[in-house]
């Protein structure tokens, strides 16, 4: 119970240091946490207007949506792949499990996340002209896509310290989930054979029912989403046999 | 005589990560093999070796810090704190002297309380002053080693493991670090200190152990376990 409450304040103190640090060391601060996103939806959406003839401000806010909810994912698993032998010399020295350190990352980028999506999340109500019913599944969303990160980036955060080749292919695989799921196009474009593989990913199922309660005020596909909760469940369970298994061996198995 | 607080029952560790790609795992070689220790409430154990013995290997697993492949490390309570004398555990340069503090304390199994009720000495004694509050990365890499060293002080834990009694910072400073270290092994704290210098054991154990390549050659007083390593040596 004491160590529960001392990892809990480690995480807490190191996100928010981390938070710090970032913001100190760069000008425009926590302003980037949305010039990022904004900077990446503008060059897709010159692309796409252009290419689908979409244009207004829904069509901003539907890649926008996509986009963060595609960098929650992406950012926090990539930073949670390099976060164990970040601090090597940290567990050369305490014993600590090795988990908390992933879990700081995903705290850091979770709130930069939250910080644009509040803000993505307001203006799209001011361009759909106020709130639905559909709104209050927006948490369930967000717990499944938090399940689904932490999840993966536990499995990760081993096997990219393990074997850090992992670290390469991963990113390669982010690059292409990203442009099969719609992150800047919706389901319709997606031909109907190819509908069951393309909601087969759960970060698909999610961007699409993000929009779903956000910009159509609509509940989104319960069936799906299921299948987006036990991936999770199955991801968070893997990963946390690996995290047991591994915790008091990684230091003999690598070497930095 | 106290019950063992730690207890090392057949103890052994082998590395895997040094070996070429491809080899045998299990032809990795052992860095302790076959290791009983027990060390009690209130002893200052000494540990003396050449480079590359296993010292390191067994305050790592003293620590807690790896698991032994062979054998059982058994403590008598759950709750038997065990630390390294460790100077700057993962500062962030960004934050402050003091937010470090705090910071670094957690890593070491200590609440944020605790070294939040125990900032004044730790600014104190690191000589700091005001740049305690200013970033890490501001600072001298003297300044980085004082303050790692006071935070370490005031961690408190029931078990002091010190590789090699550090002596950092200026001169006055290593005088000063020096002898909070040796008041450490005044106090009723059971302290590990490695080494490969028999003579600081000598002074300042009540009970050495020499190990040689992960096992243990000798175990008794300071001064005779010391003259048979002084012998070996030469």
């Amino acid at each position: 119970m004491n160590d529960f409450l001392r990892y809990k304040d480690i995480v807490f103190y190191r996100t928010l240091a981390g938070l710090k640090s970032e913001a100190r060391k760069n000008y425009l601060g926590y302003v980037w946490f949305l010039l990022e996103p904004l900077l990446t939806t503008g060059v897709l959406y010159f692309a796409m207007s252009h290419l689908t003839g979409r244009r207004g401000a829904e069509a901003v806010m539907l890649i926008l949506i996509g986009m963060l909810a595609w960098q929650w994912l992406e950012g926090s698993v990539m930073l949670s792949a390099g976060s164990i032998t970040a601090k090597f010399h940290v567990h050369q020295q305490v014993p600590l499990p090795k988990y908390l350190f992933p879990l700081v990352d995903i705290g850091t980028n979770t709130i930069r996340f939250a910080f644009a999506f509040g803000l993505v999340l307001v203006s799209s109500l001011l361009v759909t002209g106020g709130p639905g019913l559909a709104l209050l599944w927006l948490p369930v969303l967000l717990a499944l896509q938090l399940a689904l990160i932490v999840g993966l980036s536990l499995v990760v955060s081993i096997s990219v310290t393990l074997i850090s080749d992992l670290r390469l292919l991963i990113q390669s695989l982010f690059r292409m989930l990203f442009f099969v799921s719609g992150v800047f196009f919706t389901a319709e474009r997606v031909p109907a054979h190819l509908l069951p593989w393309f909601h087969a990913n759960p970060m698909a199922v999610l961007i699409e029912a993000y929009r779903a309660v956000i910009l159509q005020g609509q509940a989104p596909d319960l069936g799906r989403l299921g299948t987006v909760a036990l991936t999770a469940a199955v991801l968070l369970l893997t990963g946390g046999l690996i995290h047991s298994y591994f915790d008091k061996r990684l230091l003999k198995l690598t070497h930095v | 005589m106290s019950e063992p607080l730690i207890k090392l029952e057949n103890a052994g560790v082998y590395y895997r990560g040094g070996r070429p790609k491809g080899a045998d795992a299990s032809q990795a070689p052992w860095a302790l093999r076959g290791l009983n220790l027990e060390i009690r409430r209130g002893e200052k154990l000494g540990i003396v070796g050449r480079n590359g013995c296993g010292k390191s290997t067994l305050l790592r697993l003293l620590a807690g810090i790896i698991a032994p492949d062979e054998g059982r490390l058994r403590f008598s309570d759950t709750d038997v704190h065990v630390q390294l004398l460790a100077l700057g555990v993962g500062f962030e340069g960004a934050l402050s002297g003091a937010e470090n503090a705090i910071l670094s304390g957690l890593f070491m199994g200590k609440s944020r309380r605790h070294m939040e009720q125990r900032l004044k000495e730790i600014q104190e004694f690191s000589e700091l002053g005001d740049a305690f509050h200013a970033p890490v990365n501001t600072y001298s890499s003297g300044m980085n080693a004082r303050l790692g060293f006071s935070i370490a002080l005031q961690t408190d834990p029931d078990v002091f493991l010190i590789d090699e009694v550090l002596g950092v910072g200026d001169h006055a400073f290593q005088v000063k670090s020096q002898a909070a270290v040796r008041e450490k092994f005044r106090e009723d704290k059971t302290v590990v200190l490695i080494s490969h210098e028999a003579r600081t054991i000598g002074q300042m154990c009540n009970r050495a152990v020499w190990m040689n390549r992960g096992d243990i050659l000798a175990d008794g007083p300071p001064a005779e376990v010391c003259e048979r390593y002084e012998n070996a040596k030469s």
